[in-house]
């Protein structure tokens, strides 16, 4: 795995007769923290913050989720980015909190198919099938912290840090191809 | 057809004819066959030589408890495997299976004479036999143990196969396909549960599948089980065999061995070989059987020498027949039904002795019929036959006493000394074992875990009671979670109930002082040598076994450890439970290194984390160091180059001109919030309350003990946002430290973190032209001494591309450090490359990096410090806000130690000899004294320098900074170099040279 992806054309990376893993089109991407009274943040993005950590809201393809008790990441269009950070910058002063430019920080890599779960049960712990779809959750793939959005029941969005996407990336290969080996041998 | 394979009999008799090899000569056998299997078709029943003795061993059990049938398998180079159980694994087209413990041959070995001096070789013979003389030790004994220790060959090639781990979660996992694992399974499926059925051997079934005389719901055995399977199936059950439960750990979590190959002539392109799962079950139900008991006796390990279940399944369920003429030993009655079968299946049963005085009437009835000649209250003395049994002696059994022996002809003795739950995964669970009177043994009693047991795994005996407990089981499992479900109660005629008795050592006429009674047939532990055991002082079995290696082999004292206890009981005049049970350990059969290495082998064993600008030092011939787990450029040797000549041109080309230097992996993190500036304070050892926005400052990260941690220069970008760094190896700890206070400490603090490590790429421009070759190319600011002065920071745009632009220095020279977002960082690199062309623009790696400070006396945190090291130690008190009412470590800095004369402190050295120091060299005031000297410090950096024209080095040195200009000496294993204690800072100290 030499090169980062990042530098690389979103599309398909990887693929098994019932599962696909691409590369996301880049994407704006912004950590809230706040506290407090929420109510100003809505009126800036147009709908409320998600309550519940894991919970997701989403409005003119700025989604949000909750990730800790002042937590949140927007993932919105690269061109949203410029003006939520001016339109933030302007509530700040009477509510205070951080917002900081994260989209050059992670890549993400959907994953696709029957068996979407499947494919993530080699490197995730969790019970990524009993996850609502329209949830998220921060969580760990074979030791590298992701932040795992769902989808649909057969379709997931992995959110990973530029540095450690290579190594995602080859465990899923790896995984794509022993799912197809197993399809042969059905 | 052999003469040994019962036409009509067994589950694989329609299979393909397989052909493999045992030691060199070619067999025959059925698809589905296992070695042994296949073997005892073959007449075959010597497969390897005991360990110790190297007596000749055969086939014992019929499953992974098997002591004894260890052989070595192959397909070829690097497929080598050694201590491969013949009972598990199945055959296929080429196999090839060597025998172990063997020289020069299995029927003749060298090694027997072991057998012959075994007085020698009694309990605890290591500890007794290697003492003297103590010169012996290096030379003879130890070569020998070594020589003799282990069992099989360890493979000496790279394993070319590939393993897998997966994840699983579900309601009820089942441990075991048997009766009652099939039953809590079905009642699990009823309720609506996700159930997971594992099973260890290649077919589910279990017991059922060694018994099809039974008849269930009043269908046969094996049709019934096929149904059942199917409907489990349908149910979504997901089946799983060739899969073991290898480790029973917290909160259900249980570890699952699968086997996808191991059974395939052909391996399928990209199958790994076997997969580990971690299951997380909200409630398991443990169905694992019972294990049969051997009985001890004289010459019990004889080839031929068979337990009788194990003789059962090979004759039903692989239509093998153990012999043509057996003689049945045992104290239980299930042993009676294995007699039974191989009559019917065309044996000629020699006899059945039973050590009880009284049967029940329908198995001596059953005897009659068939023309077995039936002996009770009988015991055996000893057996004969060099490579495989040729005859028992028994002898009855009267009020205590031996009376006369009776020599009986056979070719195989199955035994039955009873069964004994399998309790190890339930003792993986920290469970609490009940001894049962009545069954003279161990039953599961309390478990922290959400856990049932079922069947014969906690002493039930017959398929009916099996299937009751496993509904009854199962709907424990179901009510737990929330559901009911009323499941019928299943029918079974032609069961085979039982009982039985226990037994120690069984009686002898013989002197049992000379008997070779084996408990252990693995580790050749004998009853004599556990009842020395005690007689020489152990009175724990813990202590018995590590005296005795009794239960320390592969198999974990499957089959040893129940009768190694009571032995030792017996001879301790106590009860068994007094003197306990050794804890069984995960796993629960031999698993491969393979298997819990999973995919973290090779290029993916760890984490290898790569900048955006990793791929251009790649690209251009860079050597890579790990810092970390990032890996980063080291130097960029040019063609004929060594590291020593790169690093002086980089570093050469860098003082005269422009380097370029990837320093994107150093770690960074956004402070926002109205109080960031009280938080920085709070944190760090300098003020930053007067700090401007648009300026930078050095700051330095304490412990609570008040030695440094982390260091790392801090832009204030905004009033209410810092921008800063930490060390490349600290980014996770400082955040996680910071947040830790934040949470805890601090909460009240209106402050947030960010970590923004990957989110900018960072490269560092250094050099007298650095500000000439970037100039053009930025927009927002004018590089020049007054509008940017050193340590200033601001947001412009370089290259048009939107950056965060440092003026720092890390080498002494005009520095910038240019942050654009990282998918950028590859592209400006490429600009700044291009347009330095024609200043000479040099890439360098991190040793130019370390050099280049090094002469400036920079610090790199957990280079020359330690862990011990306080600002003050380190140069760095003007670091250090002396008008800060409190910051993290400002008390600790403050304590008696921390104040002492004679710290160690940093300084620079300079060799007199102009040589090159060691780094972690120990340094010592008079090099005369006597050894041990007293260590003074020690070296923590050394470099040649090109621009001292000598090499240099940085030392930790008690009372350093009080002793410049003296001499201190570097011993080294060949000569002592002396050295002058200097100041760190070797280059420019007026910083003349950081002006524009």
């Amino acid at each position: 795995m030499t090169t980062t992806l990042s530098s690389r054309h979103p599309g398909v990376l990887a693929t098994s007769p019932a599962v696909e893993v691409s590369l996301a089109e880049p994407r704006g991407r912004l950590s809230l923290r706040a506290r407090g009274d929420l109510t100003p943040f809505a009126r800036v993005l147009g709908f409320a913050l998600p309550e519940r950590i894991g919970q997701r809201a989403e409005e003119h393809d700025i989604r949000a989720i909750r990730l800790g008790p002042d937590e949140w990441t927007l993932n919105t269009p690269m061109a949203a980015v410029q003006r939520l950070l001016e339109a933030f910058a302007a509530i700040y002063p009477d509510h205070p909190h951080s917002l900081v430019d994260i989209s050059g920080r992670e890549v993400s890599l959907v994953i696709e198919g029957a068996q979407a779960s499947d494919l993530l049960s080699i490197g995730c712990a969790r019970d990524v099938e009993a996850i609502p779809a329209g949830e998220g959750r921060r969580t760990m793939f074979d030791g590298t912290t992701v932040v795992l959005w769902k989808d649909a029941a057969d379709s997931y969005r992995l959110d990973i840090w530029n540095s450690f996407a290579p190594h995602v990336l080859d465990l899923l290969k790896t995984g794509c191809a022993e799912l197809a080996a197993e399809a042969r041998q059905a | 057809m052999s003469q040994f394979r019962v036409a009509g009999r067994g589950r694989i008799n329609s299979g393909r004819r397989v052909r493999f090899t045992f030691d060199g000569k070619e067999y025959s056998g059925l698809e589905g066959d296992t070695i042994a299997s296949a073997l005892l078709a073959n007449g075959v029943h010597l497969v390897g030589r005991s360990f110790k003795y190297h007596r000749p061993r055969g086939i014992l059990s019929a499953g992974s408890e098997e002591p004894n049938a260890i052989v070595g398998t192959s397909r070829g180079a690097g497929r080598y495997e050694p201590n491969t159980r013949a009972t598990v694994q199945e055959i296929w087209k080429g196999l090839t299976v060597t025998s172990q413990n063997k020289y020069p041959s299995l029927k003749f070995d060298i090694g027997a004479v072991n057998d012959a001096a075994y007085m020698l070789f009694s309990a605890g013979f290591y500890y007794k036999t290697f003492m003297w003389p103590k010169a012996f030790w290096h030379k003879v004994y130890e070569p020998f143990i070594r020589a003799a220790a282990g069992m099989g060959v360890s493979p000496s090639e790279p394993d070319p196969d590939t393993y897998a781990s997966r994840y699983l979660h579900c309601d009820l996992l089942v441990v075991g396909s048997g009766p009652a694992g099939l039953a809590a399974a079905r009642v699990g499926a009823e309720a609506g549960l996700r159930v997971v059925l594992v099973d260890e051997n290649a077919e589910a079934g279990g017991t059922l599948l060694s018994e099809p005389q039974a008849q269930i719901n009043g269908q046969q055995a094996w049709d019934w089980l096929a149904a059942e399977l199917a409907g489990l199936k349908a149910k979504g059950v997901r089946i799983m065999t060739r899969t073991t439960a290898i480790g029973y750990y917290h909160q259900n979590m249980v570890g699952l061995c699968e086997k996808l190959t191991d059974h395939l002539d052909v391996l399928p392109k990209d199958m790994p070989r076997e997969r580990l799962w971690r299951v997380r079950a909200k409630r398991v139900v443990l169905a694992q059987g019972a294990l049969e008991k051997p009985l001890v006796f004289h010459g019990n390990d004889r080839p031929g020498v068979m337990l009788a279940g194990a003789a059962q399944t090979y004759l039903n369920r692989y239509g093998v027949k153990a012999g043509h003429r057996p003689v049945v030993l045992t104290s239980h009655d299930s042993a009676w039904y294995a007699a039974f079968d191989l009559e019917d299946a065309g044996a000629k049963v020699a006899a059945i002795a039973d050590t009880r005085p009284a049967v029940r009437g329908d198995l001596i009835a059953e005897a009659g019929k068939r023309g077995i000649p039936v002996l009770l209250s009988h015991t055996a003395t000893t057996t004969s036959g060099r490579l495989r049994i040729s005859s028992i002696t028994l002898a009855v059994v009267k009020d205590g006493k031996t009376g006369p022996e009776t020599r009986y002809a056979c070719d195989c003795l199955l035994m039955s000394g009873g069964w004994t739950p399998s309790l190890h995964l339930f003792s993986h669970t920290q469970g609490k074992l009940a001894w049962d009177e009545n069954q003279n043994t161990f039953l599961p009693g309390f478990t922290q875990e959400n856990c049932g047991i079922a069947g014969a795994g906690r002493g039930l005996w017959g398929i009916e009671a099996a299937l009751a407990d496993g509904l009854e089981r199962g709907r424990e499992a179901a009510a737990a979670l929330g559901r009911s479900v009323d499941a019928a109660p299943v029918r079974v005629e032609n069961d085979r109930t039982g009982t039985g008795v226990s037994h120690t050592e069984l009686p002898t006429r013989r002197d049992a002082g000379k008997n070779k009674s084996f408990v252990d047939f693995q580790n050749d532990v004998t009853a004599k040598d556990l009842r020395l055991a005690v007689k020489e002082g152990m009175r724990s079995i813990e202590h018995v076994k590590r005296y005795t290696t009794n239960g320390m082999a592969t198999d974990q004292g499957k089959l040893s450890n129940i009768n190694g206890l009571n032995i030792a009981a017996e001879a301790l005049g106590k009860e068994a439970p007094k003197v306990g049970l050794t804890t069984f350990r995960p796993p629960y059969t031999p698993t491969t290194f393979g298997t819990f290495c999973g995919y973290h082998r090779g290029s993916h064993f760890e984490v290898t984390r790569k900048t955006n600008i990793d791929s251009w030092a790649e690209e251009n011939g860079a050597v890579f160091e790990p810092v970390g787990q990032w890996r980063r450029a080291w130097y960029f040797p040019k063609a004929g180059e060594d590291m020593d000549a790169a690093v002086l041109r980089e570093c050469r080309a860098t003082r005269a001109g422009v380097g370029i230097f990837d320093a994107s992996t150093l770690g960074k993190i956004e402070v926002v919030g109205p109080d960031a500036a009280e938080f920085m304070n709070r944190m760090y050892t300098n003020p930053w309350t007067k700090l401007m926005p648009g300026r930078c400052r050095y700051g330095l990260l304490l412990g609570e003990d008040g030695h440094i941690r982390d260091d790392g220069v801090i832009g204030r970008m905004a009033q209410d946002r810092f921008h800063v760094t930490t060390t490349t190896g600290g980014a996770a700890r400082v955040l996680n430290m910071m947040e830790d206070y934040l949470q805890t400490e601090w909460p009240d603090l209106q402050v947030w973190l960010t970590s923004t490590t990957e989110q900018w790429s960072t490269i560092a421009l250094n050099g007298p032209d650095a500000a000439k070759l970037l100039a053009p190319l930025v927009e927002g600011v004018t590089l020049t001494e007054e509008a940017f002065p050193h340590m200033s920071c601001v947001e412009c745009t370089v290259a048009g591309m939107p950056a965060r632009l440092f003026r720092v220095s890390f080498t002494g020279e005009i520095g910038f450090e240019v942050n654009v977002p990282a998918y950028l960082g590859r592209a400006l690199w490429d600009v700044l490359w291009e347009v330095g062309q024609p200043l000479g623009i040099t890439a360098y790696g991190t040793e130019t990096m370390h050099v280049l400070r090094a002469e400036k006396g920079y610090i790199i945190v957990g280079q020359d410090t330690d862990g011990t090291v306080t600002p003050g130690d380190a140069g760095l008190s003007w670091a250090v806000g002396t008008k800060k009412r409190d910051f993290v470590g400002m008390r600790g800095m403050a304590r008696p130690d921390l104040v002492a004369p004679g710290r160690k402190q940093l300084v620079g050295l300079l060799t007199e000899d102009r040589s090159r120091l060691e780094e972690g060299a120990q340094i010592v005031f008079d090099p005369n004294q006597p050894i041990p000297m007293t260590m003074a410090g020690h070296v923590t950096s050394s470099y040649h320098s090109d621009a001292v024209g000598r090499p240099i080095a940085l030392a930790l040195v008690a009372g350093g900074h009080e002793r410049m200009g003296e001499t201190v000496y570097i011993p080294m294993p060949d000569r002592t170099i002396a050295a002058q204690i200097t100041s760190t800072v070797f280059v420019d100290p007026e910083n003349a040279r950081l002006k524009i």
